[in-house]
């Protein structure tokens, strides 16, 4: 009972493995729809060396500085617009429409747009990796002030809080673990969105890579890409689980 | 949305009823977009009045692009996007409830789910095109990828919460564990499956439109492709238009659903 | 004074023709059925909510808004979560302008009374309830309110914490004998805790009648001996049956 968890997890994951090798050793699915494991390690054996002119580590580079400046952007304008629009009805009453016009388009849309728009240089991108976060930061610091408990409101007043103590040491520490949750969920979007835009167009990134891979009929070189944005993915997740840990001490963490 | 509670200020126009004041929001942004078009004389390639948008959309209708006018477009982008989604919904659902019923089966599966989780959806639309062709079935496979996750993890959640006293007085009355499963867990898990739909649909949409756009102009239908057409040739009015309509049918489809999860949860 | 409420579709008067008064460092008991409105006459006394007609006053000062000279113990302790005890105790104090010796010198004073020492840097999660309920106190005492309200407040703990908590807080209110206002559904505890008691009818919750527990007790009040003892005592039990009395009538059969 007490390794189940592990002896089952473990066997699946060796039989993926196991069936992708024979697969491909074998010579039953064509090199260039899957390739080996083998082709795959190769190909990151090169790509860290540099393939097409470029490292994997700028392509890191091309993808971060987009993906850091647009969700920088979205978190400064999101976060306290959602608290504001939660916080003060006139405020919510301007932008709440603004927000049901905008929110149904997924992100992937404003694609195209925003190379009509900006080029298909890196405002463009920008500008895509920005609509697609600000909308979870927004919300969730909406939702996060919306659900203050009423008690903890009541109780501050009876304290002598104003109106703006309510705001700043009741409301806003109270929609904490909401709003760096949304933070968290809004990286997320972003990254997915950035790989989005570099699959369409672009000349660096890891979506760029596995467009090329694509094109070259180079399928190891599309999984390396898929691997990296994953591995990526992943740690951002847990940097960003780590921070709420630290953030929010007064929080059960599991 | 909804009034806040602890509001000490509350203009006269607050009292409007809600849909009332919304419409006059919504109608105000577009009246502030079109104004800007107006005042400072934006070219239409780049930022078209709302009015040349709708007669664009207008002129779809009868006037084809590609393959075909804008229901034909509407048509297989719905297509496509129900295929993937009921295929996710399918496989997702059953699989949930079982992982979340049998543990052997969440053992089994649960590393899988790990390993592909932080795979971003669109990003499978390169392998996807190369395994199925730029056609029907890749993009059915990348809906597919984005709607299963959160469906699946919303059964399995949905199973696993299930007050385990329900349970057990399930049993004291003498049920088997596939009654159980059928006549008790089912149905108090049904509101989270429901709410899995809807997070599904949600993800599958905006990868539908992701598939699209990276699918290119290989594939002579669907909205994405009125998107792209309308960037490649400058035509900001083509883009805007297909965007518009993406939404529009994206907030259909999730209307659609929120009325079966009012429907389920009644008795909550 | 008179309340009436706006919940649901149909307005609904909560309370009615309540009129009372509370001396100075009194313990006065309001005990009631369910939903007779003494929640909101406290709430009223509070100054969470406005009377729809009447006044309140505190001393001469007619009671608008919430503040620290009427703080309020909730039910369910309304603790911030991301404050530990010191910082929830101290909270009140610099929302004040209570500079920071002073506040050092109340917060060293308060938490050996209520019996917390060694959980200052705990957060309220890591607190049982009745230790989360002695901080809630202690968060109220520590502005030195001219009345301190408490709703219901031992109602979310067991009844053995119950007992304990409602010695403790006869300890604690002795020490200053600030005035105070209690409501409660137990008889038990307001016959063992008041000096007097104003019993309501159900809703529109109205005054049945006034029972002077000083009467009963004389001088000596009996809150000050353990709760089993007076148990035993003829004089307390008959007084309990007489309220009992006075309230089985009013009790809705749902």
């Amino acid at each position: 009972m007490r390794y189940e968890k592990l002896i089952l997890g473990g066997l699946s994951l060796i039989v993926m493995l196991a069936a992708w090798w024979v697969v491909t050793a074998r010579g039953i699915v064509s090199e260039f729809l899957l390739p080996s494991p083998s082709a795959v390690f190769e190909a990151l054996m090169r790509l860290s060396g540099g393939y097409m002119g470029s490292s994997l580590l700028t392509h890191l580079k091309a993808s971060m500085s987009v993906v850091l400046s647009g969700y920088g952007a979205a978190v400064l304008i999101g976060v306290p617009l959602g608290i504001l629009m939660a916080w003060a009805r006139p405020v919510d009453i301007i932008f709440g429409p603004l927000v049901s016009i905008l929110r149904p388009i997924p992100p992937p849309a404003w694609i195209p747009l925003a190379i009509l728009w900006f080029g298909i240089d890196l405002t463009g991108k920008t500008f895509v990796v920005f609509v697609s976060a600000i909308t979870p930061c927004l919300i969730s610091a909406y939702v996060g002030i919306k659900n203050v408990p009423p008690d903890l409101i009541s109780a501050a007043r009876t304290l002598g809080a104003s109106n703006v103590a309510l705001l700043f040491q009741v409301a806003i520490p109270s929609a904490l673990p909401q709003i760096v949750s949304g933070m968290r969920i809004a990286l997320g979007s972003a990254w997915a969105t950035i790989v989005a835009a570099e699959l369409v167009v672009a000349t660096s990134g890891f979506g760029f890579l596995i467009m090329s891979g694509y094109r070259n009929f180079e399928a190891n070189i599309m999984a390396v890409g898929m691997i990296a944005i994953a591995i990526i993915g992943f740690a951002m997740n847990a940097l960003f689980l780590e921070i709420e840990k630290y953030a929010i001490p007064w929080r059960d963490h599991e | 949305m909804s009034e806040s509670g602890f509001d000490p200020k509350r203009p006269v126009f607050s009292r409007l009823p809600q849909p009332l004041l919304t419409g006059l929001g919504v109608g105000g942004w577009v009246l502030l977009w079109w104004a800007i078009v107006i005042v400072f004389d934006v070219s239409p390639d780049f930022l078209p009045t709302p009015w040349q948008v709708a007669e664009k959309l207008i002129s779809l209708t009868t006037h084809p692009i590609g393959e075909g006018s804008l229901w034909v477009h509407a048509g297989w982008s719905s297509l496509r996007f129900l295929s993937g989604f009921l295929l996710a919904a399918a496989i997702g659902i059953p699989l949930g409830l079982l992982m979340g019923y049998i543990r052997p089966v969440r053992h089994l599966f649960n590393p899988l789910f790990e390993l592909f989780r932080y795979i971003p959806p669109i990003a499978w639309a390169p392998f996807s095109i190369l395994w199925f062709g730029a056609s029907f079935g890749s993009q059915t496979f990348v809906i597919f990828t984005a709607a299963l996750p959160p469906m699946l993890m919303s059964a399995y959640l949905g199973i696993r919460l299930v007050d385990p006293g329900l349970i057990n007085a399930a049993r004291t009355l003498g049920a088997g564990s596939t009654t159980i499963l059928f006549k008790v867990g089912l149905p108090a898990a049904l509101p989270q499956v429901v709410a899995g739909l809807r997070m599904g649909l949600a993800n599958g949409w905006l990868a539908l439109v992701g598939a699209e756009i990276i699918a290119g102009p290989g594939v002579l239908t669907g909205l994405g492709y009125l998107i792209l057409v309308g960037q490649q040739n400058l035509q900001a009015t083509l883009t805007i238009g297909a965007m518009v309509l993406i939404g529009i049918i994206g907030a259909l489809f999730d209307y659609g659903i929120r009325r079966v999860e009012d429907k389920v949860a009644r008795w909550k | 004074m008179v309340f009436a409420g706006n919940r649901g579709a149909e307005p609904t008067v909560a309370v009615d023709k309540f009129s009372f008064e509370v001396k100075e460092s009194e313990f006065l008991v309001i005990v009631g059925p369910s939903g007779c409105g003494k929640s909101t006459v406290l709430s009223m006394t509070g100054g969470l909510t406005t009377p729809t007609a009447g006044q309140i006053y505190l001393g001469a000062e007619l009671i608008r808004r919430p503040g620290p000279d009427k703080a309020i113990v909730f039910q369910n302790f309304s603790l911030f979560p991301w404050k530990t005890v010191t910082e929830n105790i101290e909270f009140g104090l610099c929302l004040n302008g209570v500079d920071k010796a002073e506040r050092q010198r109340r917060i060293g004073y308060y938490i050996p009374l209520i019996g917390l020492q060694g959980f200052e840097n705990h957060y309220p999660k890591q607190l049982s309830g009745g230790m989360q309920q002695r901080v809630a106190i202690a968060r109220s005492l520590v502005l030195r309110p001219r009345v301190l309200l408490l709703d219901e407040p031992f109602a979310a703990l067991d009844a053995q914490n119950r007992t304990v908590m409602q010695e403790e807080l006869v300890r604690v209110w002795s020490e200053h004998k600030p005035t105070v206002v209690f409501v409660t559904h137990s008889v038990e505890e307001a016959v063992f805790l008041a000096d007097r008691i104003v019993v309501m009818t159900r809703r529109p919750g109205r005054i049945k009648e006034v029972v002077n527990v000083r009467e009963t007790t004389g001088e000596q009040h009996w809150r000050a001996i353990p709760l089993d003892q007076v148990m035993r005592r003829n004089d307390f039990q008959d007084l309990r049956g007489r309220i009992w009395g006075l309230l089985r009538n009013e009790i809705v059969v749902a």
